[in-house]
């Protein structure tokens, strides 16, 4: 038994109704207990927390951590990584590492705990990069993983939509999850890739048909998202749907949302779905945040995740294999490719984002909208599609514009004048509160995850904490939290790190019949280069596995 | 602090005498993990699937654990304990140390390996790291466009051969994913394919091939060029083409077309893409990826390497994700530096610039070059590896360990990115590496080797 009292703190606990009230919080094993009775009653350990404001640790619902593809950009890049700024030293039992746009394991851990956040998911890995992307996990300390698994381009899914079994498709999505030992499903550009791997018509509608399989990228998506509901999977289905980073492509980001009338939905990194103009005219691009939000005000099963795009210099890298090919070509920079054999792969280049650049200027204008047009915080989630956008280590600076009007301002007058006429963000005078900043990076993407025990500080949650010093620096504020608490530990300590447990990997837990698991593993050793055996993963294969419970279906 | 290593099933644990059992093969890049073996009588009695440069190493193994042999200290048989003690002794001592090797080591083994060299402030290299560092450069100066091998058995109906002799040296290749293999997009298997073979004489692949071109290995780097620019439109002059490439023009130029003609190809190659002079490895790799790169602005195209035996990818991988660079890493400053031709160990090594080595697995040592092996033998050096090979007996400190695949399960990545359960067919009578390194880890603490700067600040 070991426990910690954080004392006379300005709690922000949204989720439980708390809004800056001073009070205790206590941890006991890991988790948030309700207070002793016993007023005398002493913590192992007590912070003193006076002044300080004290929320829930940070939860990113999309980033992109682990796996081939991660570790792909890693190699290519290593221009990134030199240099005493872009590294961090071995200190004691921690482990040394490089940063750059996508940093190395341990350093990743080290990172996003350094800003407060001890949850990340890892929002595109294909099934059969599963058995890397948990090996990469062990090796990423002091946050929480889980990932959502790959599936709109997958095989087994498009033959049983082809045949129009959708028992099939339900099953198949829970063996395929099971296999994988993931959290969430998955669907990039659905059949977009498919199809670009066979050599046929681009998909650029929700009705086009992918060629030998015959389906649409609606019976896709519309597919899955019953899957999920039917198996009362904690997140709903998130999509990354079609033609992102096209001109004129909000049309069909507003015509996948309607598809999916009725079910639940996250869209992920919304700000690249949200371009007006045409394809044919891409100079006419403007901004067209507004029709897609008043979509998502008025329907309540949609949630959606920014993809901010921040100044400088990143790399892109997305399961959406002809989006890669066609960025590539576009920067006429290096590409790395890697088709995934039953679904999807990869394209990675790298990216600069300038403030000099109209189209850059736009991005980025449109993001904020995204966060101020969405009338409720609980369903727009901070991320930056780490490392498309930005790397996550610029949620601070991303969070001081939220915060303040005047800032933005400054910002968008550095840029082109046709970002100020293309979009509507000067006229956006609304400015976050410290509490619905707190909704958008961890109170919300928990509840957007179906994650009960995180995002919140009630009892029974875990002991998941971050402490700021209050700070009219916003940016700075939330650059350097005093104290961050993993799991009752003290992790972080006025930016040192004191230790680094491994954290836990979440994944759902699903009930797979032997039935469907020889049906899937006959299928599958027809078409795969490896033997069925090696394809399901166990739990030895897991950094600290936790099934997460999953709502009642319904 | 825990780092989540995995402890795995050998397939020991339910074989019962006569029983047949699956098992991953390691002998080349194919990595087969369909191989079935009978077990009968403490023996490998069949290998069902294997080819037949792996059944004579697999037929006849024994299932039951070998003698416990004992660890050496200077020729010294002593215990475990002692070993540990005096080889962290050394490293401890160390102010430059080579951390070299990992060609069959687990994925497992490697992330402690890693760990290691973080710890003492070492140069690491690990799996092989001649053909791994111009494939890297190249990689790193315009990317790569692959895929794994499940999309060349479905789809691939072009598939070249690139200067390498896959039916000699990967006897599954074309049966499990290339040339033979009947795939979604491909049912008749090999008749709907066709396969080229490009290579400086006719061999076993070559036979088998549709369309064979003959090139010599100082000319491979010119024909690459002239295919790119060709697929690219660039108007070339034939007489200078043959002159360059040794080929006519209209060779070239119908082998452009058959490979603009795939619906999906797939180009294979060895670790140094070709067998022309290593110094152009590295442009010979960059020129296909800018070929296949050409190529797929008019169909899909995907280049993959042959791979080789053990698990040299796994380590690469392993090492990037920990530190951020591959095949090597410096540590010595207390952050991960990587400079190709400057602080690699096998150039320290050769150069006589380090103070004390671990060589991890024996085919580490079957790679050195002679002079290298010669300054090994002035500095205090562990040798992790088998009680039987040459190097036990040479090291200053020699841990026998458990192999991978014999007698060790873990993971493995073939040369395509796919990671696979390799299982073990005996327990264990030696520690694995991976538990050496841990041991290491331990005896070698901290050390006072705190470089500069802490916290999650730094970098910033
Ligand atoms: S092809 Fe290679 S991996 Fe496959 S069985 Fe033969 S030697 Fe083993
Ligand atoms: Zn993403």
């Amino acid at each position: 038994m070991s426990s910690l009292r954080i004392a006379g703190g300005r709690i922000i606990d949204p989720a439980n109704g708390v809004d800056d009230r001073v009070g205790d919080l206590w941890i006991e094993d890991g988790r948030i207990v309700a207070a002793p009775a016993d007023p005398d009653a002493r913590a192992d350990r007590t912070i003193d927390a006076r002044g300080y404001v004290v929320m829930p640790g940070g939860v990113d619902v999309h980033s992109h951590i682990a796996g081939s593809k991660v570790n792909a950009a890693r190699i290519m890049r290593p221009e990134e990584r030199r240099g005493e700024d872009r590294v961090m030293r071995r200190w004691r039992g921690f482990r040394s590492g490089t940063i750059g746009s996508v940093p190395s394991s341990f350093t990743t851990g080290y990172q996003y705990a350094g800003l407060g956040y001890t949850t990340a998911v890892d929002a595109a890995i294909p099934p059969l990069g599963a058995r890397h992307a948990h090996a990469e996990f062990g090796d990423v300390p002091l946050v929480d993983k889980a990932m959502l698994v790959l599936m709109g381009n997958n095989h087994a899914i498009l033959d049983a939509l082809r045949e129009d079994d959708p028992a099939r498709v339900q099953r198949t999505v829970a063996w395929l999850l099971d296999s994988a030992k993931g959290f969430g499903v998955k669907a990039v550009n659905p059949g977009g890739v498919e199809q670009w791997k066979q050599g046929g018509g681009r998909i650029a509608g929700w009705d086009d048909r992918v060629d030998h399989f015959d389906v649409s990228p609606r019976q896709i998506v519309v597919a899955l998202a019953k899957a999920v509901d039917a198996l009362g999977l904690p997140h709903p289905l998130h999509l990354h749907g079609l033609n992102l980073g096209l001109p004129g492509n909000w049309t069909h980001a507003l015509e996948g949302m309607k598809a999916l009338d009725g079910h639940r939905v996250h869209l992920a990194h919304v700000q690249f779905h949200s371009y007006g103009g045409t394809p044919e005219d891409p100079g006419g691009i403007d901004a067209q945040v507004g029709p897609l939000a008043d979509y998502v005000n008025t329907h309540a099963g949609i949630t959606v995740d920014v993809g901010q795009v921040m100044f400088g210099d990143t790399t892109s890298m997305t399961a959406d294999g002809p989006t890669g090919h066609y960025l590539a070509n576009l920067l006429g920079r290096k590409w790395y490719n890697h088709d995934v054999e039953q679904e999807d792969g990869c394209g990675v280049s790298p990216i600069e984002y300038q403030d000099k650049n109209f189209i850059h200027g736009l991005q980025w204008a449109i993001g904020l909208e995204w966060f101020l047009r969405v009338e409720d915080p609980w369903r727009v989630a901070m991320s930056t599609d780490h490392p498309n956008g930005a790397s996550f280590r610029s949620y601070p600076d991303v969070i001081a514009l939220l915060m303040d009007k005047n800032l933005r301002d400054e910002s968008l007058a550095r840029l082109p004048e046709k970002v100020r006429t293309r979009s509507a963000l000067g006229d956006l005078s609304r400015e976050y509160s410290l509490a619905e900043i707190a909704i958008v990076t961890r109170a919300g993407p928990a509840r957007i995850l179906g994650l009960l025990h995180k995002g919140h500080l009630g009892p029974g949650a875990d002991g998941d904490v971050t402490i700021y010093a209050p700070d009219d620096d916003r940016r700075r504020m939330f650059a350097l939290p005093r104290w961050v608490i993993k799991g009752g530990e003290v992790v972080v300590d006025d930016g040192e790190l004191r230790s680094a447990p491994i954290g836990s990997t979440l994944f759902t837990e699903l009930e797979v019949d032997a039935a469907t698991r020889s049906e899937m593993g006959r299928k599958l050793a027809a078409e795969a280069s490896f033997h069925p055996s090696s394809f399901g993963l166990g739990l030895d294969d897991m950094a600290e596995p936790r099934a997460v419970s999953r709502p009642t279906p319904g | 602090m825990p780092n989540g290593l995995i402890s795995r099933k050998s397939i020991h644990d339910d074989a019962a005498s006569g029983s047949s059992t699956s098992y991953t093969c390691t002998h080349c890049g194919c990595l087969c993990d369909d191989l079935e073996l009978v077990l009968s009588e403490g023996r490998v009695v069949e290998a069902r699937s294997a080819c037949e440069t792996a059944r004579p190493r697999l037929v006849g193994l024994s299932t039951t654990p070998a003698a416990s042999p004992s660890p050496r200290v200077q020729g010294r048989e002593v215990g475990r304990e002692q070993a540990v003690t005096e080889a962290a002794r050394i490293l401890a001592g160390s102010r430059a140390a080579l951390v070299m090797g990992f060609r069959r080591s687990t994925n497992e083994t490697v992330r402690t390996g890693v760990a290691l060299a973080d710890r003492i402030g070492a140069t690491i290299e690990v799996g092989d790291e001649a053909a791994s560092w111009p494939r890297l450069a190249a990689m790193q100066r315009v990317g790569s466009v692959g895929a794994t091998l499940g999309e060349v058995k479905n789809r691939a109906d072009v598939v070249v051969f690139w200067c390498a002799d896959p039916m000699t040296t990967n006897p599954r290749h074309g049966e499990r994913y290339s040339a033979d293999v009947e795939g979604r997009f491909v049912p008749e298997g090999r008749s709907g394919r066709r396969v080229v073979v490009v290579d400086e004489r006719p061999t076993a692949t070559a036979g088998g091939a549709d369309v064979f071109l003959k090139v010599r290995p100082e000319a491979e780097l010119n024909v690459l060029l002239v295919l790119r620019a060709l697929v690219r439109e660039v108007p070339v002059d034939a007489h200078r083409v043959e002159e360059a490439t040794g080929c006519s023009l209209a060779d070239l130029q119908g082998l452009a077309e058959l490979l603009q003609g795939a619906r999906y190809g797939a180009w294979f190659s060895g670790g140094l893409a070709g067998r022309g002079p290593i110094a152009e490895a590295e442009s010979r790799h960059q020129t296909v990826t800018g070929l296949i790169r050409e190529l797929n602005r008019k169909t899909r195209f995907v280049a993959v390497g042959l791979g080789e035996a053990g698990n040299s990818h796994g380590a690469e991988s392993v090492l990037a994700w920990q530190s951020g660079f591959a095949p090597g890493v410096d540590f010595g400053v207390g952050f991960p530096e990587s400079l190709p031709g400057e602080s690699t160990a096998a150039g320290r090594l050769a150069r006589g610039e380090f103070d004390a080595a671990i060589l991890v697995g024996g085919p580490a040592y079957d790679a050195l070059p002679e002079g290298s092996r010669a300054r090994l033998a002035t500095r205090p050096w562990i040798f992790l590896g088998d009680r039987d090979h040459e190097a036990f007996e040479l090291a200053t400190i020699a841990l026998p360990s458990a192999t991978a695949g014999i007698d060790e399960a873990g993971t493995f990545t073939r040369v395509d990115g796919v990671s696979l359960p390799v299982r073990a067919l005996r327990p264990a009578s030696s520690p694995t590496e991976g538990e050496w390194i841990d041991a290491l880890m331990e005896a070698v603490g901290l050390s006072g080797r705190d470089a500069g700067a802490p916290g999650s600040e730094a970098g910033r």
